[in-house]
């Protein structure tokens, strides 16, 4: 059980700021996750923390411990990689056992660690093939089993999902979150895929560019972004433009939507009194009620049209001269050019300094 | 000067040569005429009008991706530079004028594209050097430290100084003459440019006996343009001849194509001298095409002297071209040329414009080989006994009675090692900027493959058979000659004769085992050296992310390819008798005191390096980083993870490395027959077979066929160990 924390941590390849003054703080037994676009740093990051880069500036902590300099093979992280990064030439037992056999444990006890190693990846009795014998699922798992074998302090995984197929993917994400309770490891987790961050993670990072955008639960991450970047990142939602005319107390404004005409009570990250507003709703957001009952945040609107996706409904509804995208339970029926009213939860939008 | 590229191209690269050419006659019309103005004037417009003409818009891309104009350009930079620097007049001078508007170009184009990047390179992120070294070394541990010092330290030292102290002494020059004496010698004298000749025919009919004899010999215009001509046209020959031979075998299937296919690659088992002995005898008064014309025009066809040797050098590297354009053309993904039948082109149309543009790049690596194999070959200039060539005027010092150097042949080699190097280079940016044929989708296909006419089938069998059938000749005559089924003296076949007695005697004879037995220890032990250095240069090249000094050790360690065998073996010959003055390594202590084995083992791995790395490299790129990332993480040290992950990964690529650079340095003949010459008792297997034609004595040819013999078993047990027991592909030559 590790404490890691990032001090405005800058790493520079060449013209380009891979990691742009960093600081973030992951907790014991976190799971933790970076999100963002693919070259926005996220696993630079996590490389720093494993140790194969050193940071032009700033610190990296393991507890209380500055590891900044130290290197790889002394931090005692394990790195499960994208591509798996199994040996081919080694069975799995040596794939496993490579790192006990470094920290000189005796041959009994490794072949009891290995044994217990596969057994909690659920994949027992593939001892002695070679990796390019196994699935691609199989092989995540002894990846995931050698990482976890040398009980380390901390397990980084970069993307390990990625190289697998959609339905394997939402097995592993199962598999690999219930481990990390059971285990209760700190754990980094690199991903672009925003269902895996939402429903794995304990604590998402997004990043763009170098920089840590956001980092909050994926609850609040989801309903209140911070910036249309984060907004349009982890998503669909809907972005309207409005001013502030009030305050009712630090985390709600008033705001007077102009594409609605309406006025409106929404959370807020806070710092903002007056001025132009970005409202940032998500097609989730939208409730749909029987009548115009005297409640706050109430639009009228048109549905335009509407598709049935299995799960859900989406519509698209004219209020205004405002075109919104919306989701509504797939038990609801809605016709088009049928008048609705929707009601939007205050702390189920977020409205942004434009 | 953005417009150069943005906006519509006012000017092409011709315009430009026809400015120069302008100018050229301007001058000409100045000298005769005795008018001094106009070789300023002409000077001026070759200058001014280039550079206005660039910043208006001129082709400048083109003569970046053109591989001849880029070749030009470079060319053209050194001639110039040398013509004004020796101060050369007449017609040398107006070629240089001639050419200077492209020098100019590309002068302003590099400055300005280099502005530009500077420019960009000004918004870098500021950070102190200090933090930059200090993340650089974090990620470097004392083992690779150590692999880039070794690495570098050596290619220095055994390749760097021994060419740099070389082109020191080409500057020696006798007292009260220029230093530049040596060059302006070999630009200026007859022996090596003669560009008026007295008349001296190229072939003539001479009776040989009562024999009418059309001997063809071929030009001499000097040292210096013999040795051009002659490569030149091996390469032009060569490469139509691979392209003709690699697109029928691969695009066609017809009745025996495969054994066409094996029989197509016998010319590339080496056996150094007794294949060119061979071809002169094929190419005798008594060889089977005289056999042929005498029946129809009453007289028999030598050939000789330089075209000996174009003809010995043509047979030999041209199934160099041929692998890699049958390479290239496999490499072409069908549904490129079927877009083009699909849009209406099609026979020669669809391979001018598709096909061989598309395969190209591949086919220039190899005709570049070719170019610098010929340049440096001693092999037929020996056995014709060609001396007015570049290689052999070079490899004549070292058997000079006083076995000392002179600078001028310094001064030669440098020439050599120039042009060979300058047509490398251009060629590999050529090619490094056009390899697109490997572009597409991934993912295998099935090469296109047709079924051939009867037409087809009549050229194949008529024309493709008998000419490959022909250039496997040599290697067939050295296995006749060996085992005594052939006359030595022309082409008279008696197997009935057959015997294995001079096989036998390369082992019994001791005075004759000494040879192959130096050869194998030498090649042991050399690639012993090359395999280890390739190994710590390789992952140091593949692993250190500090660009300039690890570009910097790929282009040292694949260069060697470039370099001539006699470069190296003058730039030894000069670093051992300037650093090791008076030593046993001196190579000028003489024939019982100077140790050769050193010097020869050092030349060979340094030499043949470029084989055994390529092969190395090639496995290092497969291993993923993360690979040794994983065990760094798990704890391990890097020297774990190099000695236990990496190396055991690699290892059949190691190995087969390891066997090819053993069949190149055993059948290396460069550095072996002029190194070797200083001290014959320690020479190799090639001095000896070299040796057939000292004084014209004869009696000892069979002896050297069966070294070609052992030559060829050698090879054929590497290619079957690293294609069948390694499951890698053997790099031939140039492939």
């Amino acid at each position: 059980m590790t404490r890691i924390k990032l001090e405005n941590v800058t790493k520079v390849f060449g013209n380009t700021i891979a990691v742009d003054n960093v600081s973030l703080e992951i907790n014991e037994g976190e799971f933790f996750t970076i999100i963002g676009p693919s070259g926005c740093g996220k696993t630079t990051t996590l490389r720093i923390i494993a140790g194969f880069e050193l940071p032009e500036q700033g610190k990296i902590y393991f507890d209380d411990q500055d590891v900044t300099y130290l290197k790889p093979y002394h931090r005692n992280t394990a790195m499960v990689f994208q591509n798996y990064a199994l040996w081919p030439h080694m069975t799995v037992y040596d794939n496993i056992a490579y790192g006990l056999r470094l920290r000189k444990v005796p041959e009994e006890e490794i072949k009891k660690r290995v044994k217990w190693a596969l057994e909690l990846v659920d994949l027992e009795g593939v001892e002695k093939r070679y990796p390019l014998q196994l699935s691609g699922g199989q092989q995540q798992r002894v990846a995931l089993a050698r990482a976890l074998v040398v009980e380390p302090n901390v397990l980084l995984l970069d993307e390990p999902l990625s190289n697998l197929d959609a339905k394997l993917r939402v097995e592993m994400r199962e598999e690999i979150k219930s481990l990390q309770k059971r285990l209760k490891i700190t754990t980094v987790y690199v991903t672009h895929d925003q269902l895996e961050a939402l429903s794995m993670s304990d604590r998402i990072a997004v990043m763009n560019k170098g920089k840590v955008l956001q980092i909050d639960t994926p609850t609040n991450l989801y309903f209140k972004p911070n910036s249309l970047f984060v907004a349009s990142f982890l998503g669909r939602s809907n972005v309207l433009e409005g001013r502030v005319t009030g305050t009712l107390d630090n985390s709600m404004v008033r705001v007077y939507v102009d594409q609605l005409d309406k006025e409106l009570i929404i959370y807020t990250h806070g710092g903002i009194e007056t001025g132009k507003v970005h409202v940032v709703i998500r097609p989730e957001s939208f409730e749909l009620v029987e009548d115009l009952v005297d409640r706050d945040n109430i639009i009228e609107g048109i549905i335009e049209d509407s598709m049935f996706l299995g799960d859900k409904i989406e519509a698209r509804v004219i209020s205004g001269p405002a075109k919104l995208t919306i989701y509504l339970p797939n038990k609801t029926i809605v016709r088009q050019g049928q008048k609705v009213m929707l009601h939007i939860p205050p702390d189920r939008m977020v409205a942004l300094p434009a | 000067m953005a417009n150069a590229t943005n906006t519509t191209d006012h000017y092409k690269i011709r315009d430009l040569l026809l400015v120069g050419l302008i100018g050229a006659v301007l001058y000409y019309i100045g000298v005769n005429y005795n008018i001094p103005d106009l070789d300023l004037i002409a000077w001026i417009l070759a200058i001014i009008i280039p550079i206005s003409m660039y910043k208006r818009g001129l082709d400048v891309e083109k003569l970046k991706y053109s591989f001849s104009l880029s070749f030009l350009s470079i060319v053209s930079y050194l001639y110039v530079f040398m013509v004004l620097l020796l101060r050369l007049p007449g017609i040398p001078k107006a070629i240089s004028i001639l050419l200077t508007p492209i020098v100019v170009v590309s002068f302003v184009y590099s400055v300005d594209t280099y502005l530009k990047k500077r420019k960009t390179a000004r918004q870098e992120i500021k950070l102190p050097f200090s933090k930059k070294v200090k993340a650089t070394l974090y990620s470097l541990d004392t083992l690779v430290i150590a692999f880039l010092v070794i690495g570098t330290v050596m290619l220095v030292v055994f390749l760097l100084a021994p060419v740099l102290i070389m082109l020191w002494n080409a500057f020696i020059t006798p007292p009260g003459t220029p230093f530049y004496e040596n060059f302006k010698t070999i630009f200026t004298t007859r022996k090596y440019i003669r560009l008026i000749t007295f008349g001296e025919s190229p072939w003539s009919f001479q009776y040989i006996g009562d024999e009418k004899v059309l001997v063809i010999t071929g030009v001499n215009y000097g040292v210096l343009l013999n040795s051009l001509i002659n490569s030149v046209i091996v390469t032009t020959v060569a490469t139509i001849l691979g392209i003709i031979v690699a697109f029928v075998l691969a695009r066609y299937r017809f009745p025996g194509k495969t054994f066409l296919r094996i029989l197509a690659l016998v010319p590339l088992f080496v056996t150094p001298f007794i294949n060119s002995y061979v071809i002169k005898i094929l190419f005798s008064a008594s060889g089977p095409i005289s056999i042929i014309t005498k029946n129809l025009f009453g007289f028999a066809v030598q050939i000789d002297s330089l075209a000996g040797v174009t003809i010995a050098q043509i047979m030999a590297f041209y199934p160099i071209v041929y692998l890699n354009a049958y390479a290239s053309f496999l490499n072409i993904d069908p549904s490129m040329e079927e877009q083009a039948e699909n849009l209406g082109a099609k026979g020669f149309k669809l391979f001018s414009t598709v096909t061989l543009p598309l395969a190209l790049p591949g086919i220039a690596a190899g005709s570049i080989i070719v170019f610098i194999f010929s340049l440096e070959d001693l092999g037929a200039p020996i056995v014709f006994q060609e001396r007015r060539l570049m290689s052999y005027l070079i490899y004549s010092g070292f058997t000079s009675e006083t076995g000392v150097i002179s600078p001028e042949l310094a001064a030669l080699g440098f020439v050599m090692l120039f042009l060979a190097v300058v047509s490398f280079l251009s060629i590999k940016n050529y090619v490094g900027m056009r390899s697109y044929a490997m572009i597409s989708r991934g993912g295998r296909w099935k090469p296109r493959e047709r079924k051939l006419g009867i037409k087809g089938l009549l050229v194949v069998y008529l024309i493709l058979l008998p000419l490959i059938i022909w250039t496997a000749m040599p290697q067939i005559g050295v296995v006749l000659l060996a085992f005594n089924m052939m006359s030595p003296t022309g082409f008279y076949i008696h197997p009935e004769q057959a015997t294995p007695t001079y096989f036998l005697e390369l082992f019994q004879n001791p005075n004759i085992f000494i040879y192959i037995k130096n050869t194998i220890t030498y090649a042991l032990v050399a690639v012993f050296i090359a395999t280890t250095l390739s190994i710590i240069i390789g992952y140091a090249v593949s692993r250190v992310k500090i660009r300039f000094i690890t570009s910097a050790l790929d282009a040292l360690s694949t260069i060697p390819i470039a370099i001539p065998g006699l470069v190296i073996a003058l730039g030894y010959y000069f670093f051992f008798a300037t650093l090791f003055k008076g030593t046993p390594l001196d190579p000028t202590s003489g024939p019982t005191v100077f140790q050769a084995w050193i010097v020869l083992i050092i030349a060979y791995s340094i030499r043949k390096l470029p084989f055994v790395v390529r092969s190395v490299f090639a496995g290092f790129q497969q291993v993923h980083v993360a690979l040794e990332e994983a065990a760094l993480n798990l704890g391990a040290t890097r020297r774990k993870v190099v000695f236990g992950i990496v190396l055991p990964l690699i290892l059949a690529y190691i190995i087969s490395g390891a066997i090819i650079g053993f069949i190149y340095i055993s059948t290396e003949v460069s550095t072996s027959i002029t190194i070797g010459s200083l001290r014959s008792d320690q020479a190799p297997m090639t001095y000896y077979m070299k040796n057939i034609y000292i004084g014209g004595q004869l009696a000892g040819i069979q002896y050297v066929a069966a070294m070609g013999v052992l030559l060829i078993l050698f090879q054929l047990l590497a290619i079957l160990i690293v294609i069948l027991g390694l499951k890698q592909s053997y790099a031939f030559i140039g492939a």
